[in-house]
């Protein structure tokens, strides 16, 4: 402090207390605090924001794909078996067995690592950031951007679930009828269609589908934002495709429990 | 018209605040937020009692001065207008509003409805500015800049400092705000020069008081300047090449 | 020969005729006096620049670029603002541009023109060479604001654009948008900013300066009130700069913000400055008017609105039928009428006079038949409603928002408001006042505008003010009290100032009355309004004055001032500038009484001939720089103006 002072004595009784303490030199300079609210991050949160993007992609593009491996089931049994098992099968002999399965299994198993941890990161960040008083009296349009939590956890349980019931095939999530695939089959397309007979089951499926369409709708429109992009044009295309491949996905899995419990499936 | 209000009334930083309920009989759809707390703090020292400290200075949607929460939004219902120019004619005769002030972590209440908004302007003093001393401009005419980029470069620097779009976010982040100096000052050939530099010391800034942004949306339409959602983007496309091309400029 | 000039008797009470002021003017030809002044300035080296401090008072455009620059030479600076951040003060409001003589365009455009224009625009009462000093730093400070952030608008080359503005034939206005204040200032306080980063300028927001050092004769320091705390506080300089901005609040109705203040200059006058032309006042043709009993001020619409709205009244007096029910034969295209040269672009001082009188006849329109139409009708006709809303789009937007009403369909109502103070604290060449180690910069000073005020001539000279005056003049004060050092945190001069300050705030605290400070303001106004308004006579000033004390003496016996001196309180801080402007009301009723001609924005109903004003050369060519007398009467001191280059003539738009 450059200047000379005096004078401050007359009203050094004055109840200027900021979380209990009177941070007379920032009131010296007019404000009330000038320690920061949190020191710098080691991580900012504009990287975590692009890891979420990148992730949030990769589960994109892989929904995407797997909703479109998911409609072979209207192609009949044989033909999605033999998808699954394709599958294991694929790039063999440079990959093992389910090799490639394998390494989309543990590639998103660290997206989605990063991602959930990111997000809860960014969510105390926010939290702490707002302060005591929560934003009431938001406008309807951006319901998916303030359910992103809550889709999030449901899409999280959902994959637990799945995996659960279609992947391992564990007792109790399962069908009891469960068949795991072989080196030289898959029995996908039994496992898919009995377990979706069971209506809660489809029920699940759907909301969680309901789910990522949310999730997805909002997640890829704010991945322009986090890398980066500034250019009207292409953020109004962004919003659209955003929009569009959440829809696809969702329309398109859906179907499937749909035709399950209209028997068009069995 | 008459109007209830429930007021945020705090003696001073740290204390606790609480609502308090006053009415005002004679307003009139024309009349400005702030001329109903004008109103209700004349009728308050009639009768000796303290009136609403709030804050306000141009009165013309310039200065940024002001900034009300009602019923939750920043500013007041109508979206992108500054307190100073919300009129009363969006409100019905008898109806109940909240009236309290900015809220953020980032801001402390200094008293009623006045808040600190100065962790706003660390992150300009830490680097929203262009470093060309007093006398060693060039030529303004030599510096081209296209029709479009300047029109790009105002849009952005619109920016009125007002705060409210820290207070309308959920996650009390600074990004519109932090944004929008970004690609102002980026825009400008002066301004360019120190393009990597000032991002991340304002981001590195920002970090410490504001949160992360999940792209609510609700800064944009609290914004009495109209700083568009791309003020964000700009804030992670600076951050984003400032850290890959790791130069000053 | 100026030695032996006296001025004019004075036949106001209180009034004593004083001595002549010299300007200091550099002894040149005015067109290389700024030239010549600059080399005979004194300099200090840059390794001693730092055993200087100065407090620069305001962030405005003027103080901002004050305090920037000296911070960046290397002075110790600490500079003050009454807001919360440095770039709301109010040169962030101005809407057009800014003028520079940079002869962009193929207009016939020069340095001698940018002076005529503003020598003559200003009724000759301006100091002519100030006025070059103006017109020649132009250049740069459109450079400067462009490099330090300010995006002004382009052509499609990129090149800077320019738009033609009130009072002039040529094309030398810069700007942004209609955000031109707002990008100058904001791009200013960064670079105060970049100085607090550096940590050359101490900034301290919200603290008001209440009351001035004072070491002998010289400026020795400020006395602030932090509006958080109440704490009162001294803070002692080499130098004090004052750019706290112009007085036209004093109106209480005006196009300012609501906390612009004359404090911080009649703290200055109290203590001997002089204060020049006082009731110099411009008021703004088309703000708008006052249509309700809580409306806090006359906004301001851009003057550009005058170049396709038709002003008129109703021929017959009263006539209270709606705009668009009278006929075209019953409507009285005054301005068209009266000066069929300019019409509807008269400049403001004529626009707003021809108003006023409309108003005062009963010609006015509107609940209170206090404003006139401006009507956009036959230019939608004509041009097409796009092409209006494309020009005025966001200004009919802001239009409608006031008052409820669409311009598109009814005509808009304007009315002329307080706007701005071509008077201030009276300083030489150098900016100095006569308390030595006392700068002005800004509106708060005088000397560029005269009686007048041209458009986009404001945020020019509190650029050139900020960024490249004051930096040299006050280096050249300071230079040869290196090895000073300000006065002593417990030195009795320091210690009188604190308790004289404490005093005043105790004794506004200490009425316990019954109204608080905005009733007397709201109340001074009125008399204002009515009695130094856009037409002054001896008989309105007089009995305004009469007025003015007695409201005073009300004030000082009736104020209620609620809450204590040791929070934010803002009552207190209104009922401090409240009590300063009753005192300045005064002065300026006694500056416009005591001057017996008609010039720029003081207009004497005595001093007219077929409706113009008269000025009157002979008796009257000089500033008036007024010192208050310690018996309560005004002392009249004298800056004869000369005028090398622009002959004296007779305005006439007619």
């Amino acid at each position: 402090m450059t200047s000379s002072r005096v004078g401050r004595g007359r009203h050094a009784h004055g109840a200027l207390v900021e979380g209990g303490t009177t941070d007379r030199d920032a009131l010296g300079m007019g404000i009330v605090r000038s320690a920061r609210l949190k020191p710098p991050p080691r991580i900012p949160s504009w990287v975590l924001k692009v890891v979420m993007a990148v992730t949030g992609v990769v589960f994109a593009l892989f929904v995407l794909v797997h909703m479109i491996g998911n409609l072979k089931v209207f192609t009949g049994a044989e033909h999605f078996n033999e998808y699954a098992h394709w599958l294991r099968t694929v790039l063999q002999p440079f990959l093992p067995y389910e090799g490639l399965l394998w390494i989309l299994r543990i590639a998103l198993m660290v997206a989605l690592v990063a991602h959930v941890w990111s997000a809860a990161l960014i969510w105390r960040r926010g939290r702490a950031s707002r302060g005591r008083h929560r934003r009431p009296g938001m406008w309807v349009k951006n319901f998916t951007a303030r359910t992103m939590v809550v889709t999030g956890i449901v899409l999280l349980g959902f994959v637990v679930f799945h995996v659960l019931d279609l992947t391992t095939g564990t007792a109790g999530v399962a069908v009891d009828t469960f068949q795991p695939a072989t080196p030289s089959t898959a029995h996908a397309y039994e496992n898919l269609v009995s377990s979706l007979q069971r209506p809660w089951v489809a029920l699940a499926y759907m909301v969680s589908m309901l789910a990522l369409f949310l999730h997805l709708a909002h997640g890829l429109w704010t991945v322009v934002s986090d890398v980066g992009f500034t250019g009207v044009r292409l953020r109004t295309v962004a919003w659209w495709v955003a929009g569009v491949v959440a829809l696809a996905v969702m329309l398109g899995n859906i179907l499937i429990p749909i035709a399950v419990l209209m028997g068009v499936v069995a | 018209m008459k109007l209830v209000m429930d007021v945020w009334r705090q003696a001073a930083p740290g204390e606790a605040g609480h609502y308090e309920t006053h009415e005002v009989d004679d307003a009139t759809p024309e009349m400005s937020l702030l001329e109903l707390l004008d109103r209700l703090n004349f009728a308050l020292v009639e009768n000796d009692r303290e009136p609403v400290a709030f804050e306000s200075d141009c009165r013309e949607g310039i200065c940024g001065a002001c900034g009300i929460t009602v019923d939750g939004i920043p500013h007041g219902p109508q979206q992108n207008t500054p307190s100073c120019h919300q009129r009363l004619a969006s409100f019905h005769d008898g109806q109940r509003i909240r009236l309290e002030p900015l809220r953020s972590a980032a801001y402390p209440v200094i008293r009623d409805l006045v808040v600190d908004r100065s962790a706003l302007d660390r992150i300009i003093v830490a680097g929203g500015h262009v470093a060309v001393p007093g006398g060693s401009a060039p030529d303004a005419d030599a510096l081209l800049v296209s029709h479009e980029r300047a029109e790009q470069a105002l849009d952005m620097a619109a920016c009125i400092g007002c705060g409210a779009c820290v207070a309308a976010c959920p996650n009390g982040a600074a990004h519109l705000f932090v944004g929008s100096k970004l690609a102002h000052l980026s825009l400008l050939p002066t301004g360019r020069q120190e393009r990597g530099k000032r991002a991340r010391a304002m981001l590195n800034e920002m970090e410490q008081d504001f949160g992360p942004c999940s792209l609510y949306g609700e800064c944009a339409k609290v914004c009495p300047a109209n700083i568009p959602l791309t003020a964000i983007a700009a804030v992670n496309k600076e951050g984003l090449r400032s850290f890959f091309r790791h130069k000053d400029d | 020969m100026r030695g032996r000039w006296r001025g004019p008797s004075s036949h106001v009470d209180g009034v004593t005729v004083g001595g002549v002021l010299d300007p200091h003017a550099p002894d040149a030809p005015y067109d290389s006096a700024w030239h010549r002044r600059k080399l005979d300035y004194r300099l200090v080296n840059p390794a001693n620049r730092r055993r200087f401090k100065v407090i620069v008072v305001g962030t405005g455009l003027a103080g901002a670029g004050a305090a920037a620059a000296l911070g960046e030479l290397g002075y110790q600076v600490e500079s003050f603002t009454f807001h919360d951040a440095p770039r709301r003060a109010h040169s962030v409001a101005a809407q057009g541009g800014i003028n520079a003589a940079r002869e962009d365009t193929a207009d016939n455009d020069s340095l001698q023109r940018f002076v005529t224009d503003t020598v003559k625009g200003g009724d000759f009462r301006g100091r002519e060479v100030d006025a070059f000093r103006l017109a020649e730093e132009s250049m740069r400070v459109v450079d400067h604001l462009n490099a330090i952030g300010a995006p002004f608008a382009r052509e499609y080359g990129g090149t800077l654009a320019t738009r033609s503005f009130g009072g002039v034939q040529v094309s030398r206005t810069f700007y942004a948008r209609g955000q031109t204040g707002q990008q100058l200032q904001v791009a200013s306080a960064q670079a105060l900013q970049r100085q607090v980063h550096a940590g050359t300028v101490t900034l301290r927001v919200r603290h008001e300066m209440l009351d001035l050092i004072m070491d002998g004769d010289r400026v020795g320091g400020v006395v602030m009130r932090n509006l958080i705390s109440g704490d009162i506080t001294a803070h002692t300089a080499h130098a004090v700069v004052l750019a706290t901005g112009g007085y036209g609040n004093i109106f209480f109705h005006s196009t300012l913000a609501k906390n612009s203040n004359a404090s911080a200059i009649w703290r200055a006058a109290q203590h001997g400055a002089h204060f020049a032309s006082p009731s110099f006042i411009q008021f703004h043709p088309t703000a708008l008017p006052i249509s309700s009993q809580w409306q806090s001020k006359t906004i301001l619409m851009s003057e550009s609105l005058r170049n396709d709205g038709r002003v008129w009244v109703p021929t017959r007096p009263g006539d209270q039928r709606p705009a668009n029910d009278i006929p075209e034969t019953e409507r009285d295209y005054y301005l068209e009428r009266k000066y069929p040269a300019f019409g509807n672009l008269t400049p403001r001082d004529v626009a707003s006079r021809a108003a006023t009188e409309q108003i005062r006849s009963g010609h006015g329109v509107g609940p209170l038949c206090n404003g006139v139409y401006l009507d956009f009708r036959d230019a939608i006709a004509r041009l097409g409603r796009h092409t209006i809303a494309e020009r005025y789009g966001n200004l009919f937007h802001m239009y409608t928002n006031a008052t409820g009403e669409d311009p598109y369909e009814v005509p808009m109502r304007i009315a002329p408001g307080a706007h701005f103070t071509m008077g201030g604290l009276w300083s030489d060449y150098d900016l100095m006042t006569s308390l030595p180690g006392l700068f002005v910069g800004g509106e708060c000073g005088w000397g560029y505008h005269g009686a007048n005020r041209l458009g986009a001539n404001s945020l020019l000279s509190a650029c050139v003010d900020g960024w490249f005056t004051l930096p040299h003049t006050v280096a050249n004060y300071l230079a040869p009290h290196l090895g000073t050092e300000p006065l002593a945190d417990d030195s009795p001069q320091v210690r009188a100032a604190l308790s004289r300050t404490r005093a005043r705030a105790d004794a506004l605290l200490a009425i316990g009355g019954t109204h608080g400070p905005g009733h007397f303001h709201r109340l001074l106004g009125a008399i204002l309004y009515e009695g130094c308004g856009v037409i002054r006579s001896r008989e309105t000033l007089e009995h305004a004055i009469g007025r003015i004390r007695e409201l005073r003496a009300e004030f000082w016996r009736d104020l209620r001032v609620v809450g204590t001196g040791l929070h934010l309180n803002q009552e207190l801080e209104l009922a401090g500038r409240v009590a300063d402007y009753l005192e300045l009301a005064e002065l300026m009723c006694v500056d416009a009484l005591d001057r017996e001609e008609s010039c720029g924005a003081h207009f004497r109903a005595e001093h007219q001939r077929d409706g113009e004003a008269t000025r009157d050369d002979k008796r009257w060519a000089f500033a008036s720089a007024w010192q208050v007398g310690t018996d309560g009467g005004f002392i009249r001191h004298h800056e004869p103006l000369h005028f090398d280059t622009v002959p004296l003539t007779t305005r006439d738009y007619r």
